[in-house]
């Protein structure tokens, strides 16, 4: 008890020292987050920071509340369930839309509103720097000659980056074995070890190891080039039509008043744009990336049919 | 070597500073309480306190984030020892003999022998960072999932059994916990499994809740369902000069401490629950090897000693790893790393050349803060051990609460506290017809690392079994596990005598 209100303490100096107070009808109380995700896993960093500096714009203090379970199940279904009157908001992040394709929910992407979209990092494989493959043709000849022998590890069976390698290998015409593993730090460090021939990740994940040159990205399923590696080319630029990512955003009950929607809106996105938050993401390399409400409910349409397909075909 | 010392002397430098010694010593000190409180861990504290640093620069948050780590260590024996609560995962099988021990009047010798052992097994895991640490990730490397399996199947064969008192009983606990196990969804298709249609199960069932359900709210039932008369008898007041250990128990948990601290330190590198592991190890090599095992179990100070050292030095090498690869082998070690990367740093092979004032302040700030958390545990030791002065009527309903509020903030859920009270029941049957929950908990950990391993290896294999024994590390681990299966049965054949053979006899 007496630790809880230690933390209380802390977390309310902070608060107060930075949320001045104005007179407006729609915030009089806090407003908050629900993370369907553990604590200080990278949804959870992103929204704490982008809380911290919202909370000026908005007017009242955004709260961070984790309910982890049922991959992502809980929260979802708990925020679904809330009152929608735009105090109790929830992280709309890519499992939000393969979710429903893999087990019963109660809810859908269209159980909410749309708020904005803060986040896409585009996926990619790594290999080993010492691997025989210079460039993604090398690597997806290889994966044609030997079909099934190559083995992709990812973060966790049915997760995003392992549905972006089973759509790269349908794109591509190839066969992979996937190997899940419990998250990206496991599937880095097999692949630091030779135990696979290359993993599917989302940045920051190895990207500390193809800086130490101990990893190499041998397909980058980017729109265009880190400006962190400009030398490593995207797949698009080598013949091969595919882009994929996954996307972090926020979004609210359904039935939220349009006028609250857009309060909210506006002040996330002055929290967006914030020096102290650009510096935080900047640091947690993640790419940020700006969609309003209408665009990020089409983004995530388009994506709950995408995974819709990808899914039936994995099960059958 | 030369180099690493005179690292280590600007590290002092760095950590010493009057801000960076505040700031390890709130670590410590939030650390110490949240090991203290059941439920809330490392985990959930290190992850609360993350916004909290926001303002700092990188080594004053990382200094105080790892105190909370390393903290929680020293403080989670606390219930275990007084009330029979895990304070945290790490600590369950401190319960055994810390329990006993202090319901024989003996509980601040084993409040003061686990801070001691917690300092000494710290200080040399701290050591081993400084020297080893770039080799021994390396090593770590090596370990692919066919090296995981047999890892862990070698562990479950020698620590299911790690009370030593009914074999045939802990197998039957630990399928138990096995079953548990596999509840949620499945770790490589995705579909679920046994949650039937339930939301809350698809993550599957806590461990803390298990935990702290079998241990703690079972031995509250227990005490309840005693006569009347002997549970306003049996109020314990420890005799002053009973507070802090003797000469005599020095003596005998110094050999254990050392022990733990190595066994914690090698196991603290394995990928996964290395604190659960390496404290049912220890116990069980100084069961094994005690001159006198059948104290065992009654409250044997080598039985608080050992694991409690393994548990603090499994966290120092535990950041072997994080810092040297950037890649976290456990959930503690997860959230350390999120909280670098809100700080622009991100561990990894160039950490230690990049940011050589972050990486030598911290580990000095480990120094430091092992220090402070030594002086700050002691005296509290007669503080603690007379909380068993409270009437067990009023400590009870105290212990209920003290779980509940605990156990919901793990998750922030209801449904966990149900579970927890679920297996509550359980845990007073258990007890009641002598049944252990450690080999379940156990079970409950190693069974899900187990089968995604096994099932990892064959898909890398292509259906191979020879995966296992083809490998020289997974082969030996293997060799070593049919060899300890096989010494009781080669004893029976070779030996006139069974009384060793079969010690299966029932307790209580």
């Amino acid at each position: 008890m007496l630790k809880k209100v230690v933390i209380g303490l802390v977390l309310s100096l902070i608060v107060s020292i930075s949320v001045p107070l104005f007179a407006a009808e729609f915030p009089t109380k806090e407003v908050q987050i629900i993370i369907p995700w553990a604590a200080g896993g990278a949804t959870d960093l992103i929204f704490r920071a982008l809380a911290a500096t919202t909370g000026k714009y908005l007017g009242k203090a955004v709260v961070v509340v984790n309910r982890p379970g049922g991959a992502g199940a809980v929260g979802y279904t708990e925020c679904m369930k809330a009152p929608p009157d735009g105090y109790t908001l929830v992280s709309a992040i890519t499992p939000l839309t393969i979710l429903p394709h893999q087990v019963s929910t109660a809810f859908t992407y269209k159980s909410f509103d749309p708020i904005i979209n803060v986040v896409r990092d585009p996926g990619m494989f790594l290999v080993r720097s010492d691997s025989p493959w210079k460039n993604v043709n090398e690597f997806l000849d290889y994966a044609k000659k030997n079909p099934g022998m190559i083995t992709v590890g990812n973060s966790g069976a049915g997760g995003g980056v392992h549905l972006i390698a089973l759509a790269f290998e349908k794109t591509a015409g190839v066969k992979f074995n996937h190997i899940p593993f419990a998250g990206g730090g496991p599937s880095v460090t097999a692949l630091l070890g030779g135990h696979v021939n290359a993993v599917s990740v989302s940045p920051p994940e190895g990207i500390e190891h193809v800086k130490a040159g101990k990893l190499r990205i041998i397909a980058l399923f980017a729109e265009k080039r880190f400006e962190l590696f400009p030398d490593v080319p995207t797949v698009k630029e080598q013949g091969i039509d595919f882009t994929m990512g996954q996307w972090r955003g926020l979004a609210a009950p359904k039935g939220t008043p349009p006028d609250v929607i857009k309060k909210l809106h506006d002040a996330f996105k002055k929290g967006m744009e914030d020096p102290v938050f650009i510096k935080n993401a900047k640091d947690m390399s993640v790419n940020l990336s700006y969609l309003g409400p209408e665009e990020f409910g089409k983004l995530m349409a388009h994506d709950h049919e995408f995974y819709g397909k990808l899914v039936k075909e994995i099960k059958k | 070597m030369l180099e690493s010392l005179q690292n280590l002397a600007n590290g002092f430098g760095i950590a010493t500073t009057i801000h960076n010694l505040f700031y390890c010593l709130i670590g410590a000190i939030v650390g110490t309480l949240i090991g203290v409180l059941p439920g809330i861990g490392p985990i959930a504290g290190i992850a609360l306190l993350i916004p909290a640093t926001f303002g700092l620069n990188a080594t004053s948050a990382i200094i105080m984030l790892a105190g909370i780590y390393y903290g929680a260590m020293y403080g989670g024996s606390t219930t275990s020892i007084l009330l029979n609560v895990p304070g945290e995962t790490a600590s369950v099988i401190t319960c055994i003999d810390g329990y006993q021990m202090a319901q024989k009047g003996r509980a601040g010798p084993a409040l003061a022998i686990a801070a001691i052992g917690s300092f000494i097994a710290g200080t040399l895991g701290i050591f081993g960072l400084v020297f080893l640490a770039p080799p021994l990730a390396q090593a770590a490397l090596a370990f692919g999932p066919p090296e995981y399996f047999s890892l862990m199947i070698f562990g479950f064969i020698v620590l299911s059994n790690v009370t030593g008192t009914s074999l045939l009983k802990a197998l039957m606990m630990a399928t138990i916990g096995l079953i548990i196990g596999t509840i949620g969804l499945d770790p490589v298709t995705g579909d679920t499994r046994f949650s039937f249609g339930s939301v809350s199960l698809l993550g599957g069932i806590e461990f803390v809740a298990v935990a702290i359900g079998l241990f703690g709210i079972g031995e509250v039932l227990i005490n309840v369902h005693q006569p009347k008369e002997l549970l306003d008898q049996r109020v314990i007041v420890p005799r002053f000069r009973d507070l802090y250990p003797s000469l005599q128990d020095l003596k005998r948990s110094i050999g254990a401490i050392l022990r733990g601290a190595g066994i914690g330190f090698g196991i603290g590198l394995v990928p996964g629950p290395a604190p659960v592991i390496a404290t049912y190890s220890s116990y069980m090599i100084e069961r094994k090897i005690s001159k006198h095992p059948e104290e065992f179990g009654k409250g044997a100070i080598e039985g608080v000693a050992g694991p409690e050292s393994a548990n603090n030095s499994s966290c120092q090498s535990a950041f072997i790893p994080l810092f040297v690869l950037g890649i976290p082998f456990g959930p503690v070690t997860a959230i350390m790393l999120g909280a670098f990367l809100i700080h622009g740093v991100s561990p990894g092979p160039l950490l230690i050349s990049q940011h050589p004032e972050l990486f030598w302040g911290v580990i000095a700030s480990m120094y430091i803060g092992n220090f402070i958390l030594l002086l700050l545990n002691l005296p509290f030791v007669p503080f603690f051990a007379n909380i068993l002065r409270i009437p067990k009527r009023i400590l009870l309903p105290l212990i209920i609460l003290f779980c509940m509020t605990g156990m919901y903030t793990v998750n922030n859920s209801i449904f966990d506290i149900w579970m927890m009270l679920l297996f509550g029941a359980l845990g007073f049957l258990m007890r009641k017809w002598a049944y252990e929950g450690a080999p379940l908990l156990l079970a409950l950990v190693l069974g899900p690392k187990l089968e995604v391993a096994f099932r990892q290896s064959l898909m890398i294999s292509h259906g191979d079994f020879g995966v296992f024994v083809n490998r020289p590390i997974s082969m030996a681990f293997l060799f070593a596990a049919v060899v300890f299966l096989s010494i009781p049965i080669i004893r029976i054949i070779f030996k006139k005598k069974g009384g060793e053979g079969n010690r299966d006899k029932v307790k209580g």
